[in-house]
């Protein structure tokens, strides 16, 4: 009769053989592994020639070199970000022409079955409207980013991006791919808080997803360029007023770069303290990209999930937005009356009252700030385009509301450095599953906000420039 | 209508003060209850730390060490000895067996948790200490099975220290200390005790590091000099005393005719010969994964226009790495 070995045994052997084992078994596992691998491909694989290789090798050197490495780096980003912004133009207003039609008919067939006017403004030129505002110009700008950026990643290009940036990100305390969520962060911010999936020290990749904020996102884009255009640009003509605005918003995309540094020191330095992590990086070889696994990963995982995202939160500032200015109260609506405590506060920074209920109502999504504010600028019940000319804009503002230079550049300052909206909000907090550092995402960037705005609005006045 | 607001006022006060599990009494209590378990644990591993050096712990040792009055002392033993943890022979302080058992799991539960700090958290060396020291009291026999099992049941913590079983045995500490060890002949560094703080501090601003080979060049009443072939190291007598070092492994005799990585001039073809022992945990896991194992064939093709990092060509793929990385691989040049 044999004697049946029990899974016990098995286990205790194991553990008594366990302390014989020298420290460097597990590398000898690996490496055994690695050998078995090796001469399976090699019996597998034949390998043609050096051709490929070499082609990789000259491309490789180009994009690293210091003279033109940095330059292709550059040229790449700011063709990227205009494609972007002039292709979006177009599409959106496509888009929301359609949707605004819908919308009137949606009002029409409300009006006819004599619905009460307050369920018709409700639903049409609150939830509706907010809707339809977010999906007309958020959905174009992400459905040319995305697949542009992704074309970038499937190329090979990115990782190489991250190994020449890597020495700043290093001495930042933070990881060479922070680089990569940071562009997809020009994109959507929410999008590259996800991106951030990619470092793979999770001390790292809080610094990463806490600091994602500081680049302008697509929804704010438009916010700079029109403020660029109308107030920074406004004394000047033709071609040269479109220099000073693109200068402008570069000037500002820098600024937020600046304070991701920054703020990624500070972190590393104190609640995010620890060792550089090890940093790896492959460079794969350069492939041709797979056009359908570009389509997907950009439209259905990237897009549609952040627009799927913002959806849902813009659906209600809608309806608060229309509540707050169609309830009376006096001869005025409750909008004016809230930003009438607000504007105190508003003025130390620079700002004023409306555009800080802006900024407050509009955080479901940044692109719905700018017609929030020309609602209650022009006292009107649903959120609406500012007037049609850059004249009419700052006659409006400036003329009628009291806004100066300092105000433009501040609201643009503010739009750069204030809290993550509420898509990327609800994404931390998704990936770090923390409500403590969704917290702190907000309280960093509106903290930093509130600082720069209120020195800046402090120093111009002191100095008589305000 | 003014009793109304009063009673509603008295019985917000109670309810804060009263409330079970969240009221400001039951708090207390549980603070209360921690910080007595602390308490009893800390003088558990200076008992033990005294018996494995030993000699026996005394009240004076044992107040010393947790910084606490004669009369808490007192109040601590008796306590411990109602709890069947310790008994008073004379002067000396004896753990019980299950006193010793209790001691034993505190020390593992320390020890992982610098090694999961150290390997996992990536925590810098100086601060593992304090941060272990926090958390050694909360985690129970189960969880730290756990740790171990995650860890791959590591037998050493990041400054040498054997760690306990789970059946507490606990080896004996090898090694002799660096101010006792003949000079000339080559020593590999295998302890460096972590308390006090300061010295601790001193070794680590030093630069030495666990595994390190070094040799003693000169030695006085005032400082030990001492190389591991590329740089010098000053000591203080009393600083040098908490390094511990051993005779040399089979495996530092192959690192020492190999160069880290990182000295490579570009395209200089290379062998792996060893991954450092300083490199344990996530960031060995990943140099491993990516292929760096020893033997491999491996070459700098490509770098970064302010020097770091470089990539490396390896195993057909490009693999960057930064400087520090590159400092922990040692290769020979072919």
């Amino acid at each position: 009769m044999t004697t049946s070995i029990q899974p016990n045994d098995v286990l205790a052997k194991a553990e008594a053989l366990r302390n014989n084992l020298s420290t460097g078994f597990r590398d000898e596992i690996v490496k055994s592994m690695y050998s078995e691998a090796e001469s399976i491909a090699h019996r597998a694989v034949k390998t043609a020639s050096d051709k490929k290789y070499d082609f990789d090798q000259k491309i490789d050197r180009l994009v690293t070199s210091p003279i033109t490495g940095l330059p292709i780096m550059l040229l790449l980003l700011a063709a990227l970000i205009w494609l972007t912004v002039e292709g979006a133009n177009v599409a959106s207003d496509a888009i929301a022409t359609v949707l605004f039609t819908l919308g009137d008919w949606g009002r029409t067939l409300f009006e006819y079955i004599h619905a009460p006017w307050w369920i018709t403004g409700f639903v049409w030129d609150g939830i509706y409207r907010g809707l339809a505002w977010v999906i007309s110009v958020m959905l174009p700008p992400m459905a040319i980013f995305f697949p542009a950026f992704t074309f970038l990643e499937d190329l090979g290009y990115l990782p190489r991006v991250a190994f020449n940036l890597d020495w700043m990100f290093k001495k930042a305390g933070a990881h060479g791919k922070q680089s990569l969520t940071m562009a997809m962060g020009f994109g959507c911010n929410a999008a590259g808080v996800v991106a951030t999936r990619v470092i793979d020290s999770p001390r790292e990749r809080l610094i990463a997803i806490l600091t994602n904020n500081f680049v302008p996102c697509n929804g704010r884009f438009p916010t700079l360029i029109m403020l660029a255009t109308v107030f920074v640009a406004a004394g000047f003509g033709g071609f040269t007023s479109s220099i000073i605005a693109a200068a402008t918003v570069v000037g500002v995309v820098l600024i937020g770069v600046g304070f991701t540094f920054v703020m990624s020191w500070i972190l590393s330095r104190t609640v995010l303290k620890g060792e550089a992590s090890a940093f790896t990086l492959e460079l794969p070889p350069y492939r041709r990209p797979n056009v359908s696994r570009i389509l997907y990963t950009s439209l259905i995982d990237r897009t549609i999930f952040v627009l799927w995202r913002a959806m849902q939160t813009a659906a209600p500032a809608g309806a608060i937005i229309w509540i707050l200015a169609n309830v009376p109260v006096g001869t005025s609506n409750l909008a004016a009356v809230i930003a009438g405590w607000l504007n105190p506060f508003g003025v130390l920074l620079g700002l004023d009252g409306v555009i800080l209920l802006s900024y407050i109502i509009a955080i479901p999504a940044n692109e719905i700030v700018v017609p929030t504010m020309m609602m209650m600028y022009m006292g009107a019940g649903m959120m609406v385009d500012g007037p049609s000319t850059n004249e009419a804009i700052r006659s409006l503002l400036i003329g009628g509301h009291g806004w100066t230079m300092l105000t433009a550049i501040n609201l643009m300052l503010f739009a750069l450095l204030h809290n993550p909206c509420g898509t990327t909000i609800i994404t931390i907090y998704k990936e770090t599953k923390s409500l403590k550092w969704a917290t702190l995402s907000v309280v960093i960037t509106l903290g930093t906000a509130f600082l720069v705005t209120f020195l800046t609005a402090t120093i111009a006045r002191l100095l008589g420039w305000a | 209508m003014n009793l109304l607001y009063w009673s509603i006022l008295v019985i917000a006060l109670a309810l804060i003060l009263f409330l079970p599990r969240l009221g400001l009494l039951a708090l207390y209590k549980n603070w209360r209850t921690a910080y007595e378990r602390e308490q009893v644990e800390d003088a558990l591993k200076h008992l033990l730390d005294r018996e494995q050096s030993g000699r026996h712990a005394s009240p004076e040792s044992l107040g010393g060490t947790l910084d606490l009055s004669r009369a808490n002392v007192t109040r601590l033993i008796e306590s411990m000895e109602t709890q069947g943890l310790v008994e008073s022979r004379g002067a000396e302080l004896h753990l019980t067996a299950e006193g010793e058992r209790w001691a034993l799991h505190v020390v593992r539960a320390h020890r992982l948790w610098e090694r999961y700090l150290a390997d996992e958290a990536r925590m810098p060396l100086g601060q593992i200490h304090g941060e272990a020291h926090r958390r050694e009291h909360s985690l129970t026999e189960a969880q730290l099975d756990a740790l171990d099992a995650a860890l791959g049941h590591p037998t050493r913590d990041p400054h040498g220290d054997f760690i306990p079983t789970r059946e507490g045995s606990l080896p004996k500490a090898e090694g002799t200390p660096l101010t006792a060890w003949q000079a000339d002949r080559p020593a590999r560094i295998v302890h460096l005790e972590d308390e006090p703080a300061i010295a601790f501090e001193q070794i680590l601003a030093a630069g030495l590091r666990l595994g390190q080979t070094i040799r003693i060049l000169e030695r006085t009443p005032q400082r030990l000099v001492l190389s591991d072939g590329e740089n010098e190291y000053r000591l203080a007598p009393t600083v040098a005393a908490n390094v511990t070092v051993a005779a040399l492994p089979e495996s530092e005799l192959l690192k020492r005719e190999a160069v880290p990585l990182v000295e490579l001039a570009h395209a200089q073809k290379a062998e792996i010969v060893t991954l450092d022992e300083a490199v344990q945990g996530f960031t060995r896991r990943r140099f491993l994964d990516l292929g760096l194992t020893p033997g491999t064939l491996i070459y700098p093709e490509l770098q970064n226009f302010f020097g770091d990092p470089r990539a490396y060509r390896v195993r057909g793929t490009l693999i960057a790495l930064r400087k520090d990385q590159a400092a922990q691989i040692w290769v020979k040049p072919v």
